[in-house]
């Protein structure tokens, strides 16, 4: 056993010797790997005794060869390399990598844990994507998203690397952004979406509405009693359109009133009469909710006496009947009318259920009237024109005036003027 | 010792990011040799130096697998991990990719035994013994099979103590290092700027991080190490 250790001690002398080579500023001998166990070494370095073991003697050779490679390595350092030192230093600048903060990367998923994706993007080292960013909607894992080991993807960094070289990424903004474009898109469209309601506030309810959040103000909701009781309708689905989408200012402003809208749209023709129940009364009218939507009855169209305010003739819950007037597609509303349902002007006033009676009736002259002034305005409009036909200033059609001229068609009028003009 | 031509292409190199290193003020001073400059705040190795030594691992390795020496690669990094399991398997040696157990060298006796097991239960399931079991035993049983297959599966032709390791971050498996050390068995790593290539017999200064500079540099070592075996065979 000394004669296995004396050798070693020889052979770490001859390192002593030797301490030329690239610059071993730190210590004079260096006691590489497995020679650090064998000899138990200190010499300031922070490995100290290691004898546990002494070596078989068939290692010896092997540590023997690993020594002398290793000095053979430090002594003629570019033997066998083909580049040079200079070379290096060139060509180093073409090989840097710079990510910042917003750049958009390609990368490949190579590892999913329970808390995100490790991504391969190029750089020192490997990305990290975290679960809260990957998908705009909780995740359990990021395999939902399409995360498998092995696909590749575009990324966003969002956070620079740490001291490990990690840069943290997000798919979560580009989804955002999409969402936006979408959004807008659906606008566009006037497409109905579905949105669940998450909460409400003063104004209105918040919806999540296609992976982003918007708000549906109070007075665009079509179901009956919403703002009095708005815990009815948490959790609930309810089919929206867009309003206002600016993603600029985060504004997303939706609309159930018009969603809703659309579907009952054919239900009433204009002047046709429906039993409405009232929902709620407000100064300048009152808000009557017929089948399942709401219009508005205003303060003058309640009666042709002058009413000062609505309290005195209606209150919600009141049941009558009240006619179409009109309806207004793009903003969901529909504008009702009493007035032309009284039999004799001021009756909404002293006799409301004369009213209702009479409602049908009323109704159809109000019909004939309507339609015996179309037929007018009709006729008016056709005599105008034949008025401007007789010739009467310049008109419209060239043909009396080719009659006139006795010419079969302009075309060769032009021909002929374009001849005699050459 | 013949000095081979191991196709070190310097473009090449560069372009997988070897050269990287860790941050500037991550660094371990004993390094300082092997750092060529300092660039935005991260450390560029040299690459000069990376070649030599690569060079020299290499020709360290052919010249053992020619004569029949075993070699075990050491890799647990997330990045690492499966690539380590690939390059072995081409190679013909050995790995450890999950956990590095504690005493898987200096305590081999007990490996041993656990490797024992492990082909044992191997042998049950492909005769089929483990169907004819109640199902609790056959699940019990089929679960340690799972659990060695994950830790020692890289192992299981290792009949004694590998004769070099070669081993991917230093600061990850600094156990396995230490159980080199005592017991003798030279060692070839990756030193990042951030280690301490006085630990190991022949220190390879590359980046450690990157999945790409990993790949490259295994590939270049399990060349060798193919190219050894074949000229062994060969001059049989």
């Amino acid at each position: 056993m000394a004669a296995i250790v004396a050798a070693q001690s020889v052979a770490a002398g001859a390192l002593l010797g030797s301490s030329k080579g690239f610059g071993l500023a730190s210590s004079s001998s260096r006691l590489a790997g497995a020679q650090l166990g064998v000899k138990g070494a200190s010499n300031g370095s922070r490995v100290t005794c290691r004898t546990a073991f002494t070596i078989p003697k068939s290692r010896q050779g092997l540590l023997e060869e690993v020594e002398r490679r290793w000095e053979a390595a430090l002594e003629s350092p570019l033997a066998g390399v083909e580049f040079t030192h200079e070379e290096f230093a060139e060509v180093l600048s073409k090989y840097d990598f710079s990510f910042e903060i917003g750049d958009m990367v390609k990368g490949v998923v190579f590892k999913s844990d329970y808390n995100g994706a490790l991504i391969d993007i190029g750089a020192k080292a490997p990305a990290y994507l975290p679960m809260a960013e990957a998908c705009i909607h909780k995740l359990r894992s990021v395999e939902e998203v399409g995360l498998y080991p092995g696909t590749e993807e575009e990324f966003v960094i969002v956070k620079d690397d740490d001291d490990n070289g990690r840069m943290i990424l997000s798919l979560r903004k580009i989804q955002h952004e999409l969402c936006w474009e979408r959004c807008a898109q659906l606008l566009a469209d006037d497409v109905v979406v579905r949105g669940t309601i998450l909460s409400s506030n003063s104004g209105g309810f918040v919806v999540a509405v296609e992976g982003l959040r918007g708000f549906v103000p109070f007075s665009q909701i079509s179901a009956r009693g919403a703002q009095s009781n708005p815990e009815e309708l948490l959790n609930k689905e309810i089919p929206l359109k867009f309003l206002e989408v600016d993603e600029e200012r985060t504004r997303l402003v939706l609309s159930n009133r018009k969603a809703t809208f659309a579907e009952s749209q054919s239900a009433f023709g204009i002047g046709s009469v429906v039993v409405g129940t009232v929902q709620t009364v407000k100064p300048y009218g009152a808000f009557i909710d017929i089948g399942g939507v709401s219009g508005l009855l205003h303060i003058s169209q309640i009666s042709h006496d002058r009413l000062t305010s609505v309290e005195t003739v209606l209150s919600p819950g009141d049941k009558l009947k009240v006619m179409v007037l009109s309806q207004d597609k793009d903003r969901g509303r529909i504008s009702l009318s009493t007035k032309k349902l009284e039999p004799t002007p001021g009756d909404m006033l002293r006799n409301p259920q004369l009213v209702y009676e009479k409602a049908d009736e009323m109704a159809k002259t109000f019909r004939q009237r309507v339609a015996q002034a179309e037929a007018a305005a009709r006729a008016e409009e056709l005599r105008l024109q034949q008025f401007q036909e007789v010739g009467f200033g310049v008109g419209n059609d060239f043909s009396t005036v080719a009659d006139d001229l006795g010419i079969d068609n302009l075309e060769s009028l032009n021909a002929s003027v374009e001849e005699t003009a050459v | 010792m013949k000095q081979k031509s191991w196709n070190i292409n310097l473009e090449e190199v560069m372009q997988v990011g070897v050269h990287f290193g860790h941050q500037a003020r991550k660094w371990n001073p004993k390094m300082a040799s092997y750092i060529f400059t300092e660039r935005k705040g991260i450390h560029i190795l040299n690459l000069t130096q990376t070649a030599r030594f690569l060079s020299e691992a290499c020709d360290l390795l052919a010249n053992a697998s020619s004569k029949g020496k075993q070699v075990l690669i050491v890799g647990t990094k997330y990045q690492a991990a499966d690539l380590v399991a690939s390059a072995s398997i081409k190679a013909r040696c050995h790995y450890i990719n999950q956990k590095w157990l504690g005493g898987m060298l200096t305590n081999w006796s007990t490996i041993e035994k656990r490797l024992q097991r492990f082909k044992d239960l191997e042998n049950k399931e492909k005769t089929g013994v483990l169907n004819q079991l109640p199902k609790k035993e056959a699940a019990t049983l089929k679960r340690q099979l799972v659990q060695l297959r994950k830790y020692l599966g890289g192992i299981k032709y290792m009949t004694s103590l590998p004769d070099i390791v070669i081993i991917i971050d230093q600061q990850k498996e600094i156990t396995a290092i230490n159980e080199c050390i005592t017991l003798g068995i030279p060692t070839i790593c990756l030193v990042d700027t951030d280690c301490d290539p006085d630990l190991t017999d022949i220190p390879i200064p590359a980046n450690d991080d990157a999945r790409a500079s990993i790949r490259w540099i295994l590939n270049k070592l399990t060349l060798a190490i193919s190219e050894g075996r074949y000229n062994s065979i060969e001059t049989e």
